[in-house]
């Protein structure tokens, strides 16, 4: 696990790297969908008192039974395709007395599709530190690029906002909520899925609060997490998550955890079967991922700490989507998707 | 929706009472705030994994933080 | 009706089957049907395998002749038709001389001409007795080799398994030979890509063009499969069983055709006679694109026109 970085706003006093490997596979009934293998990164480094710099680097290759633009590959050697993910972030954050103010940039780079992205954050506390106040301020341009000539050089930007506070309860307790509003303007249709034709502005509202409670008796810690979620296009979605991290003898720890998310359907997505004509001027999709449907993810983390700061975990998560498993009913004639990742990482403090 | 969060708060609000004191802690109090798994983002990295896994199943994004980028699967 | 995909391994690649049926139960039947002979072609033209049809001939080399059933004379037949086409060049005997182009060995190494010519005396189909129920092969150390007829072979198989299970509408890849089981439900023919012969370090899996296909099969052959490089020139496993050296000239070459194993052997066969590779082609008649060592496109009208990302095409 890592050195804690307090409530308290200074500069962490130690370096922070972690390493990690993702194995993800989803699938549906009758057929492999797609797996990922991705390696990343992450360090944080305390340049001096007031200073510190977090960067982050993933790299992932996707391939599978369902190529962006071809049905399949024909060549020497091999099938399927392999899609490539490349995105980095960096943050400098730096301290002051009773507060911290950071800048940060971020790239997200694939075949078709590049993103750019910058944040500003500040974080000011209250003087007994029990409380901190938090404003976001981001923005995103996006470039499509689709390997079918559908879109081509299409643009997205987008505004993020970000306002929350942080408040410790007793020794033992903490809750955080934050608000975000999101707008953006450009392109959102999927330009691999035919007739779709989504809104060209999208405006995002989220209220997520979390709150963590140490057991003093058992040395365990619960981590409670909501988020609801409401955007233009007319889905709401929430997401409760529960965590039980329990410390075990010899350094080791198990956090089992589960997650339950409902949503509704976008307002322009439409049950199969679909239309074969297309429907001038109207918004449409076939996209599952914006029917009505509910999900449950369950898993756990392992982690043991080694010598010399040293810590490696492992984390399995099972996770299925259910049209029917969303309180009122979810979109009807969809599949059941299912998916598994592994997590294997290893972290040293320096 | 809203159904949801009446319960939510509830039950934060049973837990909070539930504990010894509800009173912010001093600082010599802050000894167990301090650990890990008492920080809302312990794990930067297997945040950023599983905040995008989440982002190419399910139509909500965003919520945990500002300009973090996209990615061409949502 | 929904579209099922099923992956697998056989064949030595990782390989798909995509039908479309009005449930899974019917496509998991033509499915397990149509992978199940794959399996069952595998293990008995396999090299590796002690009981195959492939080793038990292999070891009567200079000795008796070994009995066959249909199917395998059946591929002997089509095998000897494109020893006869390629003047020689395509030759199922050609196996052995593998002992002496090692492609996994670092630093590669060139062959000596002594080994060489000692293998190049085993390669001799036309010196190899058979018919229809048995077949010697006239010298010990002699090999057949069905690696360039079998998995093409067993793509054509897969279809045929799919169509007699009532799949109308599907695709099968085995590591990269396409055969088309029926088009689309709406009639839209399939995009076959087709693998950049030089992809760029971080996408081994790019596609250099695109061919649309309703129906009727694809194989593409290529010098990137397995090969090593020594001074910048490029060693790849396609040899010439005359000279038992690679080929050269072609980066690889993709053929449309209506079987599998006719796009399989054309385009092995006009990678084996380089230069005269693109009239050979024509003269079958078939749709092809190929790729020359300096990168640049050529083909027949037809292919070359439905290929995506073409540019001037060379005559």
């Amino acid at each position: 696990m890592l050195p804690a970085v307090a409530m308290a706003q200074t500069a962490p006093d130690t370096g922070i790297l972690q390493l990690k490997y993702l194995d993800y596979r989803d699938w549906q009934p009758g057929a492999d969908r797609m797996s990922v293998r991705s390696p990343a990164f992450y360090v944080l480094k305390p340049l001096s008192d007031t200073l510190a710099v977090e960067g982050a680097l993933v790299y992932d290759s996707m391939s599978g039974a369902s190529p962006l633009y071809f049905n399949t590959l024909s060549g020497a050697s091999g099938v399927g395709i392999t899609e490539y993910r490349t995105a980095g972030d960096v943050k400098v954050t730096r301290y002051l007395d009773g507060a911290a103010v950071g800048v940060g940039a971020a790239v997200s780079s694939e075949r078709d599709y590049l993103s750019r992205a910058f944040s500003l954050d500040a974080r000011i506390s209250t003087a007994d530190r029990n409380r901190t106040y938090a404003f976001g301020f981001g923005g995103a341009a996006d470039v499509i690029n689709s390997v079918n000539g559908v879109a081509e050089n299409e643009r997205r930007n987008t505004l993020d906002f970000l306002v929350g506070v942080t408040q410790a309860l007793s020794a033992n307790a903490i809750l955080q909520s934050n608000l975000t509003y999101s707008s953006g303007h450009g392109y959102y249709s999927d330009p691999y899925k035919p007739l779709d034709h989504r809104p060209d502005q999208r405006r995002i509202f989220a209220w997520l609060t979390r709150y963590n409670q140490h057991l003093p008796d058992t040395d365990a810690t619960l981590r409670l997490s909501y988020r609801y979620l409401h955007d233009s296009f007319g889905s709401t979605s929430n997401a409760l998550e529960v965590a039980w991290f329990q410390p075990l003898p010899d350094g080791w720890s198990a956090a089992p955890d589960v997650r339950y998310y409902t949503q509704s359907a976008a307002y322009f997505y439409f049950n199969p079967p679909f239309p074969s004509g297309s429907v001038p001027g109207q918004f449409y999709t076939a996209d599952t991922r914006l029917s009505a449907f509910g999900a449950f993810t369950l898993g756990v983390a392992v982690a043991k700490s080694l010598p010399d700061a040293w810590s490696a975990s492992v984390k399995f998560e099972f996770y299925r989507q259910r049209s029917d498993w969303r309180p009122g009913g979810g979109s009807p004639g969809i599949d059941p998707l299912s998916a598994r990742w592994i997590e294997f990482g290893i972290a040293k403090a320096f | 929706m809203h159904r949801m969060a009446g319960p939510i708060l509830t039950a934060l609000a049973l837990l909070g009472s539930g504990c010894a004191t509800l009173q912010p802690p001093q600082p010599w109090e802050k000894g167990q705030l301090a650990r890990p798994e008492m920080q809302f983002d312990p794990d930067p990295l297997g945040a950023r994994i599983q905040q995008h896994i989440y982002a190419s199943k399910e139509a909500a994004t965003g919520g945990y933080g500002v300009g973090g980028g996209g990615c061409g699967c949502n | 009706m929904p579209l099922f995909r099923f992956s697998f391994q056989a064949m030595a690649s990782a390989n798909a089957l995509q039908l479309w049926a009005t449930d899974e139960a019917r496509a998991r039947r033509a499915a397990d049907a149509a992978i199940a002979d794959v399996r069952r072609i595998e293990a008995k033209f396999s090299r590796y395998r002690d009981d195959s049809v492939t080793t038990r001939i292999n070891r009567g080399a200079g000795g008796d002749a070994v009995a066959i059933d249909a199917e395998t004379a059946a591929l002997l037949r089509y095998a000897d038709r494109c020893h006869e086409l390629s003047d020689g060049l395509f030759d199922v005997t050609s196996g052995v001389l593998r002992r002496a182009w090692n492609f996994r060995e670092t630093p590669p190494r060139l062959p000596d001409d002594a080994t060489l010519c000692a293998l190049l005396a085993l390669v001799d189909w036309s010196g190899v007795e058979w018919n229809e129920h048995a077949v010697r092969l006239p010298r010990a150390g002699m090999e057949i080799d069905f690696g360039g007829v079998g998995k093409e072979y067993a793509a054509d198989r897969m279809a045929t398994l799919c169509l007699e299970c009532g799949i109308a509408h599907g695709l099968a890849n085995l590591g990269g030979d396409v055969r088309v089981i029926g088009p689309q439900p709406d009639g839209a023919p399939w995009r076959v890509g087709i693998c950049h012969p030089r992809p760029s370090g971080n996408r081994p899996e790019e596609a250099i063009a695109s061919i649309e296909l309703a129906e009727g099969a694809v194989a593409t052959s290529g010098d990137y499969e397995r090969f090593f490089e020594i001074d910048g020139q490029r060693y790849c496993h396609i040899l010439n069983a005359r000279t038992g050296w690679p080929v050269r000239h072609w980066q690889s070459v993709s053929v449309v055709a209506p079987m599998c194993v006719v796009a399989g052997t054309c385009a092995t066969i006009a990678m084996l006679l380089e230069s005269k590779g693109g009239a050979f082609l024509d003269a079958q008649r078939v749709g092809y694109l190929a790729i020359a060592g300096d990168g640049s496109l050529h083909g027949s009208a037809a292919t070359l026109r439905s290929a995506v990302g073409t540019p001037d095409p060379a005559a």
